[in-house]
């Protein structure tokens, strides 16, 4: 199989553009070609958004074609959504992501102190090794 | 006895009450006050001097105050006085004393350097300090700065003020000498007092900079944009 994540009703979303990036929400319904309706915890709510606004995960409930927001948040907490989410690389990378964003001017350059000592380091054992093999 | 006002104010600024009816409401023909005008002092307006010379008259009524002597063809109106009260600049929220500040333009711009105090003037007191990165006691603009986050503990300082920032002017001319003498080498000489004074400030805060790990060589380093880097979207 070529896809393993499809646009389905009950397929959890990243969302990554727009007003709520960095939430996630359940497929609910499909309005057209392009738009889902997404419904998810106290963040987000039921909305539509466009297909290119949202990741697809990994993660599937049960849940039955336009059913009420009580229903869907249920749902995600009997299936432990939230601590799947917290596991997937999506979730993790937007997190990293975000506090690198945060970072001040003092922290970026410690930072880039750290980084290029690291990389010496690395260098000069590869070289090392060039050399002894 | 002291009450809010017996009137009150229609939508569209209009009072609702009448003059005659505020009056009567007021009950203000039982507290009419009559004021009891002083009495008019007599002053003297001419005045008799005696004049020398016989064929003068001997006398001669005077006024006391002179006309002036010129005096504008037309009445004109004189301005409104100004009464403006000169406040010094508001500072940024984010610039506190002790806060590591880049510098933005000048010989010393992308340094990053540590604000002492507001001064007087409005400019910021700012020192690189000058055995780290060689900026010296320097007042910068609040405007040509970026505010870091990191703040250094700074201990008391000494007083400092606009003074020592005031240039000596160009040489003017004497009134014999036909020409000012530029010839002679009037290049900025840093006055003893002023390295005193730096050596003074350095003392009290490159220690409170090196209680910090890594502030030091932060300090020596320049700001620059790497790629990717748009300073609208960094925080500083």
């Amino acid at each position: 199989m070529l896809y393993k994540r499809y646009i389905e009703i009950g397929r959890v979303c990243f969302i990554r553009l727009g007003d709520d990036i960095g939430k996630s929400g359940v497929i609910v319904d499909l309005v057209d070609q392009k738009h889902l309706l997404i419904d998810g915890p106290d963040g987000i709510g039921r909305k539509v958004l466009r297909l290119n606004q949202v990741a697809l995960t990994d993660i599937k409930i049960n849940i039955p074609r336009g059913c009420k927001t009580k229903t869907v948040r249920t749902a995600m907490a009997k299936e432990g959504v939230e601590a799947k989410l917290a596991a997937t690389s999506l979730v993790k990378k937007f997190a990293a992501k975000n506090a690198k964003a945060q970072l001040g001017d003092f922290a970026r350059f410690k930072n880039r102190v750290a980084k290029t000592a690291s990389n010496r380091k690395i260098r000069s054992t590869v070289r090392k090794l060039k050399k002894s093999s | 006895m002291a009450h809010t006002s017996r009137n009150s104010t229609l939508p569209g600024g209009v009072p609702k009450l009448s003059r005659s009816a505020v009056y009567k409401k007021r009950a203000l023909y039982k507290r009419k006050k009559v004021a009891t005008v002083p009495a008019v002092k007599e002053v003297a307006l001419t005045k008799t001097k005696t004049v020398a010379g016989e064929k003068n008259g001997g006398t001669r009524t005077v006024p006391v105050q002179k006309s002036p002597r010129f005096y504008p063809t037309e009445d004109c109106k004189t301005p409104l006085k100004n009464r403006r009260v000169v406040k010094p600049t508001k500072l940024r929220g984010s610039i506190v004393p002790g806060s590591v500040v880049i510098l933005l333009a000048g010989s010393h711009r992308g340094k990053r350097v540590v604000v002492l105090k507001q001064l007087p003037s409005g400019l910021l007191l700012v020192t690189g300090p000058y055995k780290i990165n060689g900026v010296p006691l320097r007042r910068v603009d609040q405007t040509y700065v970026i505010a870091t986050s990191t703040k250094v503990e700074l201990p008391a300082l000494p007083a400092i003020g606009d003074e020592i920032f005031k240039r000596k002017g160009k040489p003017t001319k004497n009134e014999k000498e036909m020409f000012v003498d530029n010839a002679g080498d009037n290049s900025y000489k840093i006055s003893a007092e002023k390295v005193a004074l730096q050596k003074e400030i350095d003392a009290l805060v490159v220690p409170a900079v090196k209680k910090v790990d890594m502030l030091q060589s932060y300090l020596r380093s320049r700001f620059t944009l790497t790629k990717g880097q748009f300073p609208h979207e960094m925080k500083f």
